[in-house]
């Protein structure tokens, strides 16, 4: 175990000895135990003791990173050469810089301690209870673990964060099966700090559970209609995660690719959608309170009412296009909920899919999507049909967020990220 | 490269339990260009220690990111007392698998560092070249990227050895404004296993490849949305390649095979036409290495080819040691971890499905109305083997010629129904390498095959 703090000290005035002004780095130690199951036999358990540390320096201009493992006093005096050298052999940039000084700030989150007999007592009581509940539904892999994390980062500014974090993490892969007919794969995960309140009611597990059991009775879809779509929280997770690299981050705003480029404060979508990045919170595990350039992380609206109201764009891309950079490191998504209950939207489709999952490829710069609708159900006339399978949605992700129909009110938080239910109209579905 | 440290720590290896020790350093690179910014300029390192012990058939492991001696003990003895905590917990009594033979592996080739002046020199060049010839782009992106494994392997019960994994590639990404005012992209792969200096002593060897993206890419700005529905269809070698690994090769990894996959009661039946051979070769295929040649998996089994499919008739899955155990078959040296901190997973090595007799062309020349979809952007599989693959780059095929350009679209479907309508498969085998597979950890992997003719559902507007 190293003593992170002497690190910190070491690793500045090696920088500062060899002539760095411009710098920044990040050190952190973590522990993490995790157990995994066969099936429900726990039958693997790992103990994990990592190191990081990552440097970057800015020489003239031009700038260069290196990171690695080793923190002892030859592998911090690699890491520092081995950026000094990445940043000389570099190319000029006036977008290269260092975020201004932050108050300096200790951030703890979370039970530090991992109590792994609570944990393993939890995770019983989950698998015992899936046994109960979803009698078809068989448990492919558990993997669980709490993972402590001590991070310092510091930078030439004088900027200095220390943040302590423990959480929880849970993943259930499942599939459902009834004699010969098996069900495709169900998964999900969750971050949490909390070992009271039973697993199975946390997160998004619950409701896995009960689509995979669902997911027996089947339906067919023959031939392509234009219909209606509900994407659960999980699933709209990802088409978010397009929708941002598609229209909203560095990368699309520095190469002028995305279509939204001149759109700030115009509307781009529905009404009904107000998108927030979510900074540190108690249900929000997995944000972090500070950001790869050393700016406290703040909750940043991206689209409010439908109103394009920030890009996602981190201190170079932000000097480099002359907008305002964005103070959260982008990776956990808060939409508002709507008030109409999950159970009102569905009984107000005429022909459409509750998605869980898409197997798409990526959109295109053009935000075109299509694939294949995973964990998914059929909805007539207000009412769920069955599962579908060798079922295709083929649609465009601007689309997706202008033809909202409806959010609902429930919202699933999972500890990286909170959001709804999203009906929209427009999207071709078909079948076999 | 790594200093063995390793073997002396033999002395640890505690008794009645199974043991693998394994000294680990992941190396990667990275510099990225965007329409000539160096947007990343990255060099990365890893280092540790890990060690896996079996207690009657459940596992301690443990790890620790430093790499002397005493870590050895150290993780030795973590994992030992976790497998000694389950063993104590277990429900009900798991087996011990069997020893296999003894064997030292040797280096097979050395991982040699670059100075990133170099790298990043080249992508200028690469870059320069773009802009000077294709000026009308809408953007350009030029991205070196490279990732090498050197591990140390020490067992109570297996083989041992030395293993390097070295690999670099350098991506162009293309983007152009389509005819309908939204831009249209394609990327394309160059490199393989090895570093550097075995791929890119010259930028202007890339020139030829990148002129056919350009043309590519010119068609798609032109390109139609194609017609949803199952169609008559050419995959090309790349896309032969993924459904190899995607849509088969998942299934058959034994681990999902005792989670329930479709493979398990499809074993010696018919799933394919009887055109088509599968193969998950270690190291050496057709008479040449593979793209990614693995000689000893991380549980100190020697590599050999692991058989799938044969003339449509599924013959096998791939395994690990405890699994070939169940099964009552002998390991292929399929368990491999990525890092150091990983634990030996179930994992493809070069996946690919044999050549036939056609040409490219009288394939072509056969279809009516139908497709010839070349390269993919990604892929997924389900248990049941219903797949899917987005296709960046394909063509229309009309009256046995071929047409328009495609947009962007996905091809889905069974993989045991769709592998038994391929009725031509071409005399060529087209392999690429430079992505990763995920399965709870990243891994390098080869996948190839040839031109093949089968009916399969895209999806389109």
């Amino acid at each position: 175990m190293f003593e992170l703090n002497e690190v910190f000290e070491k690793l500045q005035a090696l920088l500062e000895k060899k002539g760095a002004k411009l710098y920044s780095f990040e050190i952190s130690e973590s522990e993490k135990r995790e157990l995994n199951t066969e099936k429900t036999d726990f039958n693997l358990l790992r103990t994990i003791y990592d190191n990081n540390a990552a440097v970057s320096v800015i020489l003239s201009g031009k700038k260069g990173t290196a990171a690695g493992n080793d923190l002892t006093e030859e592998g911090l005096e690699k890491l520092v050469d081995d950026a000094m050298l990445s940043a000389e052999s570099s190319m000029e940039d006036d977008a290269n810089a260092i975020a201004e000084r932050q108050t300096p700030e200790t951030f703890r989150t979370g039970p530090w301690e991992a109590d792994m007999n609570r944990f393993y007592q939890a995770l019983s009581i989950l698998l015992t209870q899936a046994k109960k509940d979803y009698p078809q539904v068989n448990i492919l892999q558990l993997i669980a673990d709490h993972t402590q994390t001590h991070s310092l980062y510091g930078n030439s500014s004088g900027t200095r964060f220390e943040h302590f974090d423990g959480v929880y993490h849970v993943t259930v892969e499942m599939s459902a099966s009834d004699g010969e007919k098996n069900t495709g794969l169900n998964y999900m995960g969750l971050s949490t700090y909390d070992l009271d309140t039973p697993l199975m009611e946390q997160g998004s597990i619950r409701s896995h559970f009960e689509e995979a059991q669902k997911s027996l009775l089947s339906a067919q879809i023959d031939g392509k209609f234009e219909g209606t779509v509900i994407f659960t929280p999980d699933c709209l997770g990802e088409f978010l995660y397009s929708l941002e690299s598609n229209y909203m981050m560095g990368s699309v705003i520095m190469d002028g690719t995305s279509q939204w480029l001149s759109r700030l404060n115009e509307q781009v979508a529905s009404e009904k959608v107000t998108l927030t990045l979510a900074s540190k919170d108690l249900r929000i595990t997995e944000a972090q309170p500070y950001t790869s350039d050393g700016f406290k992380a703040e909750n940043v609206t991206l689209i409010e009412k439908g109103v394009l109201k920030s890009f996602i764009l981190d201190l170079y891309a932000s000097r480099k296009t002359g907008r305002p950079v964005t103070k959260n490191g982008g990776l956990s998504a808060v939409m508002e909920p709507g008030e109409t209950p999950l159970k009102d939207i569905i009984a107000q489709v005429d022909r459409g899919l509750i998605v869980g999952g898409f197997s798409g490829g990526e959109p295109g710069a053009n935000g075109e999507f299509s694939g294949v609708a995973k964990n998914s159900f059929y909805v007539e006339k207000g009412r769920i049909v069955g599962a579908v399978t060798e079922t295709m949605i083929n649609g465009n992700i601007e689309s997706v967020f202008k033809n909202v129909l409806a959010v609902s009110r429930e919202q699933v938080w999972d500890g990286y990220s909170a959001l709804p239910y999203l009906a929209c109209g427009g999207i071709v579905i078909s079948g076999k | 490269m790594l200093q063995d440290i390793i073997t002396p720590q033999g002395k640890y290896f505690a008794s009645g339990v199974q043991s693998v020790l394994r000294g680990h350093e992941n190396r990667s690179r990275r510099v990225v260009l965007l329409k000539g910014s160096l947007v990343q300029n990255v060099r990365a390192e890893s280092r540790g220690i890990s060690a896996r012990v079996t207690k009657r058939g459940r596992y301690g492991f443990s790890s620790v990111a430093s790499y002397s001696e005493k870590d050895a003990e150290r993780v030795l003895r973590a994992a030992t007392e976790n497998a000694l905590f389950l063993d104590e917990r277990g429900a009900f009594p798991r087996e011990r698998y069997p020893a296999l033979p003894s064997a030292q592996v040797p280096v097979n080739r050395p991982i040699l560092d670059t100075a990133q002046k170099k790298i990043i020199d080249f992508c200028r060049e690469v870059d320069s070249y773009i802009e000077k010839t294709y000026p009308q782009l809408l953007s350009r992106t030029v991205v070196y990227t490279e990732d090498s494994q050197d591990k140390i392997i020490l067992t109570s019960d297996a083989a041992s050895g030395h293993v390097t994994y070295p690999r670099c590639y350098v991506y162009v990404v293309l983007s152009a404004m389509g005819k309908n005012g939204a831009p249209v992209e394609l990327f394309k792969a160059f490199g393989g296993a090895g570093g550097f200096d075995s791929h890119f002593s010259d930028a202007s060897q890339l020139n030829p490849g990148i002129e056919e993206l350009y043309r590519h890419l010119m068609n798609k700005t032109e390109g139609v949305y194609a017609e949803a529905g199952n169609k008559t269809v050419i995959l090309g070698g790349m896309m032969g390649g993924m459904l190899a690994h995607e849509a088969v090769g998942h299934t058959v990894e034994a681990d999902l095979v005792l989670g329930g996959s479709v493979a398990g009661p499809n074993l010696h039946k018919q799933v394919a036409s009887p055109m088509v051979t599968l193969v998950d070769f270690a190291h050496t295929a057709f008479g040449e290495p593979t793209p990614l040649p693995v000689f000893l998996d991380d549980e100190g089994t020697l590599a050999k080819d692991a058989p799938l499919i044969e003339n449509g008739m599924l013959t096998g899955y791939m395994n690990s040691r405890e699994s070939a155990a169940h099964f009552g078959v002998e390991p292929c040296g399929n368990a491999r971890a990525w890092d150091f901190n990983d634990e030996p997973l179930i994992r493809m090595r070069n996946t690919c499905i044999l050549p036939g007799k056609n040409t490219l062309e009288e394939m072509i020349a056969s279809i009516d109305d139908g497709y010839y979809l070349i390269d993919s952007s990604n892929g997924q599989a389900d248990l049941t083997g219903e797949f899917m693959f987005g296709v960046s780059l394909g063509y229309e095929i009309k009256n046995g010629k071929l047409g328009r350009a495609l947009l962007d679209t996905t091809v889905s479907g069974i993989a045991f129904e769709m592998l038994k309508t391929v009725d031509m498969l071409s005399d060529r085998v087209t392999w690429s390498s430079s992505g990763f597979c995920g399965k709870k950890q990243p891994m390098p992997v080869g996948m190839g095959g040839p031109d093949m003719r089968c009916r399969i559902t895209i999806g389109g507007r």
